[in-house]
């Protein structure tokens, strides 16, 4: 049926529409619509699932982990700081093997204090070992929680679903939200591979010696390497139940583009416009939205970006002292490509500033005008009085 | 080999996981802090003057042993179903949980846990030791006398007392008006204490010269004859006031007591004979008034009684004292009243005594009150020389509650000749205390005695326990007193307290019926689940609950810690909501 919702609400209708049995989670802005539509669904009976209060995001995660190890289909939400605080137990789920959905709203990171759009949050914790996938609009975080679920299931490994702070979370927007019995043909009840089981009892995840541990390691960097081909084909039978695709990039009008613009989130809404106005203009502009991050999409980018000739990055985060990150990965992904594309990478939006389609066009100008990529990022917008006065 | 990378297969997981038990980790190793059971002491049960272990008293209450509940009450107060009724429950004032709503009705349940007691059949099951060969002699049979008979016959010594008066009881069956003390109550806990093997022999006052034979017919005695005689008005026409004990005295004995209905008293003092007077003659259909010297809130009347006295109709003049009483005169206006009082008017000083406000004549002013009857309960004092001790030409013994005087046999002196606090609470301590010293003096010699009765002291403070005495079990507990800041809060919710049914004011001043009602036995057990019971182990099994290492080991109903695997995180001791926990640093 088709609604009018929030980005919140798309995860949590996906998340009532997934049947998980237990939620655990500590509110923060900006997630907090999340966690109350899903503590409603539980207290109406509108989810038949425990929601357990805890006091922080720490034991938030935690217990999604001990609920998951008894073989239950969990959830949890967070933002910024509770994400930085669960980081542990990230590293935790995964070593785990645990399939974890977990919705991120990319929130910047204090202090100055800030609960505006930032990718830092998120991108801070690449290293590990979940599986992210970032949204563009409400559409996309519904099915792609749904999604989440099969994926993570399918490889044994956590999923952060990740959306803009406000942009997306608190912006309401037509959301067509599937009805039971499709989702549950998509999505057939959590069958798990192992869990706790008293009537067999067992420890899970003990001491390990090095004799043992680095296979372990390269047994999860196995099934991430799987992640793309699995995702593909989840994605493929979600379009066959609900008619819509999520592939895990996505090339827009870059046959013939001269510079393409790579971005992930809400962004990718502003390129898709400023796309549309500078091919107006005769300019041979492209967009690759990059949904997955997590694993890297390295063929797809190769696919797509091999032989153009610029590639400009949008980073709403920034890795100090390094560049924005995912300019950074997409260096990485194409080092080894044939005749890659000289890689631009700009630093807009942080902390919530607007990123506009006159920011992307301008972005465009600089990228065009230039002869040669740098290493260092360009930071959009900066305001040049406050900075000059720095130097002086 | 198949290539997962893009079969769709799943790869086998390779995860840690074991079968074998992790019993093999030892991880108690790992502390460096150990948590302990550490029973500690409840505040009301440091407050009550008899010493009862109310915190432990409230939880069997609340786990429905009523049985259990009795015995350990008579483990220290032979008296519960008359100390439910008449003590002025200091226990509540000093009730943790009055810092969260109300204290708990500690007195209603010792009402109630009294007359369980009263009406089971069962024998109780208080620890009592061999008869041990010696003879005491008890003069007086009041809460002093009887509660050292108890104890002593409990220590295993033969006891005999000696009361005056027909029937024995003494303030408890003359002083204290049936509304507030049935009779038959009394009567049944004094005849448990017969039970006991204690004779009392009535009608048989104890003169200095029986107490001379005393000392070679028995191996000591027990001195508590009380404050008998009551103080007179030393004023210009006090021999038209009535003695207010003596009155009491004459209502309860069933003596003819004829008073003009709808008359006028004056009851002279501030004390709770002057409420029980004043409360008693509204009952006869007098209006009387109370005339204090001093303020209310200086009165040592208990406050609930001058309440209830209030709303039954008695007036308070305060800041008044006599100084005449004088005939009316023979004019027609005033034959219905024939007395005058003349009143000075009093004012505070700025200095005080003994905590209480110093009053002082106001100057000349005076007021008078023309009045039916005049009664006078402005105190009492023992009514022979001899009750007092005797000087110092023996060496004796002084403690809070008795004194032992080492005479040819040892004297003890009890109740209010010794006590500061003249109660019925503290009168059955002093037989308690005296008991107790008394045991040590023939067990282990008159040096003994003092670090005998010290002890037993609860929460360190100068009331004994018999069950500290005989049994190490509560000895053992920490006499630190638990405070509010100690009770872990998010366990218990607001509950409005309990409150017993009451006659109303009008009927209360038709009849000498009991005032009050004892609680159902849903009520209590609703009661007695407020209870925090400070500082005492109830069995509510958190500590278990929340160890994350399943350290915590239930067995026989007692719980222990497993220190093989307790790693010292002091869970156990943050959730305990009564403090009955504690951590201690390890050796190291």
């Amino acid at each position: 049926m088709r609604q009018v919702a929030e980005g919140s609400q798309a995860v949590s209708e996906a998340v009532r529409l997934a049947k998980v049995q237990v939620i655990a989670a500590y509110p923060i802005t900006p997630q907090t619509h999340i966690v109350e539509v899903i503590s409603e669904f539980c207290s109406n009976g509108t989810l038949n699932a425990r929601f357990i209060c805890v006091e922080s995001e720490h034991s938030a995660m935690a217990a999604i982990i001990g609920a998951a190890s008894s073989g239950v289909r969990t959830f949890t939400a967070t933002s910024s700081h509770g994400l930085a605080y669960m980081h542990e137990l990230l590293h935790w789920a995964s070593g785990a093997r645990l399939p974890l959905v977990m919705a991120n709203v990319n929130r910047a990171l204090g202090p100055g204090w800030n609960i505006w759009l930032d990718q830092t949050d998120s991108l801070s914790q690449r290293d590990t070992g979940w599986i992210q996938l970032y949204c563009e609009d409400s559409q996309d975080v519904l099915d792609t929680t749904l999604m989440a679920y099969r994926l993570a299931e399918s490889v044994n490994l956590p999923v952060m679903v990740v959306l803009d702070a406000f942009f997306l979370s608190h912006t309401y927007e037509p959301v067509d939200v599937p009805d039971q019995e499709p989702v549950d043909k998509f999505l057939p009840p959590y069958s798990p591979r192992f869990q706790l089981d008293t009537g067999n009892p067992g420890a899970f995840n003990q001491f390990v010696a090095p004799h043992a541990y680095m296979e372990m390691r390269y047994n999860i960097q196995t099934a991430m390497e799987q992640v793309p081909e699995n995702y593909a084909r989840i994605a493929q039978e979600f379009e066959t139940v609900f008619g819509r695709h999520h592939s895990l990039a996505e090339a827009v009008r870059c046959e013939d583009a001269e510079i393409i613009f790579v971005t992930a989130g809400t962004t990718v809404s502003t390129c898709r416009q400023a796309v549309e106005r500078l091919r107006a203009q005769g300019e041979k502009a492209g967009l690759l939205k990059l949904k997955m991050f997590r694993p890297f999409p390295v063929d797809y980018c190769r696919r797509v970006l091999s032989g153009k000739q610029k590639v400009a990055v949008v980073d709403r985060n920034c890795s100090f002292g390094a560049s924005g990150i995912f300019a950074q990965e997409l260096r990485a992904a194409l080092y080894h490509a044939e005749s890659p594309p000289q890689i631009f990478g700009y630093i807009a939006g942080l902390g919530g500033r607007d990123v506009t389609p006159e920011t992307i066009e301008d972005i465009y100008r600089q990228t065009e005008n230039a002869d040669k990529a740098r290493t260092e990022n360009i930071w959009i917008g900066l305001d040049q009085e406050t900075v000059e006065s720095w130097r002086n | 080999m198949t290539d997962y990378k893009t079969s769709g297969d799943k790869i086998p997981l390779f995860l840690p996981h074991s079968s074998a038990s992790t019993a093999l980790n030892k991880t108690g190793s790992w502390r460096y802090v150990r948590p302990f059971y550490d029973e500690k002491t409840s505040p009301c049960s440091a407050a009550c003057p008899a010493g009862q272990d109310i915190a432990r008293i409230e939880m069997l209450v609340s786990q429905n042993l009523i049985t259990q509940a009795w015995e350990t009450i008579l483990e220290e107060n032979p008296f519960p179903a008359v100390c439910g009724r008449v003590c002025f429950h200091n226990c509540e004032s000093a009730c943790n949980r009055a810092q969260m709503d109300d204290p708990v009705a500690i007195h209603h349940l010792e009402r109630f846990l009294g007359d369980a007691a009263i009406s089971s059949k069962e024998t109780p099951k208080i620890k009592t030791l061999p008869d041990n060969g010696k003879k005491v002699a008890i003069a007086g049979s009041g809460p002093a006398g009887l509660g050292a008979a108890y104890f002593l016959a409990r220590l295993g010594f033969c006891c005999e007392v000696f009361e005056a008066q027909d029937e024995p009881g003494g303030i408890l069956r003359w002083g204290i008006p049936t509304y507030r003390l049935p009779q038959e109550v009394l009567d049944k806990e004094i005849n448990r204490i017969e039970k006991l093997g204690v004779t009392i022999h009535c009608r048989t006052p104890i003169t200095a010269e029986t107490l001379e034979s005393f000392q070679t017919q028995y191996d000591a005695v027990f001195i508590a004859c009380g404050y008998g005689r009551s103080i007179d008005l030393k004023i210009e026409g006090a021999q038209k006031a009535i003695n207010g004990l003596q009155f009491l005295f004459n209502i309860r004995g069933q003596h003819e007591v004829s008073l003009k209905a709808k008359s006028t008293a004056a009851v002279i003092g501030g004390g709770n004979t002057a409420i029980d007077v004043a409360r008693t003659l509204v009952r006869l259909g007098v209006n009387p008034i109370i005339v204090y010297r001093r303020r209310r809130q200086d009165m040592p009347a208990f406050d609930p009684e001058l309440q209830m006295a209030l709303k039954e109709g008695v007036k308070l003049k305060e800041l008044l004292t006599p100084i005449r009483i004088e005939d009316a005169g023979n004019d027609s206006a005033n034959r219905q009243s024939p007395h005058v009082v003349t009143l000075q008017k009093m004012k505070v000083s700025t200095t005080e005594i003994e905590g209480r406000a110093r009053v002082i004549p106001n100057g000349d002013k005076t007021e008078t009150l023309q009045i039916d009857y005049i009664f006078t309960a402005i105190g009492a004092e023992p009514a022979d020389p001899w009750h007092n001790l005797v000087s110092d030409k023996h060496p004796s013994l002084s403690f809070s509650h008795c004194r032992i005087v080492n005479s040819n046999v040892p004297i003890a002196y009890g109740g209010d000749l010794t006590n500061r606090v003249k109660s019925v609470a503290d009168a059955i301590t002093s037989g308690k205390q005296a008991a107790i010293a008394l045991d040590t003096y023939f067990k282990s010699g008159c040096d003994a005695v003092t670090e005998a009765v010290s002890g037993c002291q609860v929460g360190k403070g100068p009331i004994v326990s018999m069950a500290m005495y005989l049994d190490r079990k509560r000895k053992d507990r920490n006499p630190h007193i638990v405070s509010y800041s100690e009770i872990n809060t998010h366990y218990f919710r607001s509950v409005p307290r309990t409150i017993a049914p009451v006659l109303s004011p009008h009927d209360r001043r038709q009849s000498f019926l009991p005032v009050e009602y004892t609680l159902s036995k849903e009520a209590a057990l609703e009661e007695s689940r407020r209870c925090f019971n400070c500082g005492v182990c109830n069995a509510c099994d958190y500590c278990r609950l929340y160890c994350p290492e399943m350290s915590v080991i239930v067995e026989n109903a007692g719980r222990s810690i497993d220190l093989d695997y307790c790693k010292g995180c002091g869970l156990c001791v943050t959730e305990c909501p009564r403090n009955a926990m504690a951590l201690k640093e390890e050796d190291i």
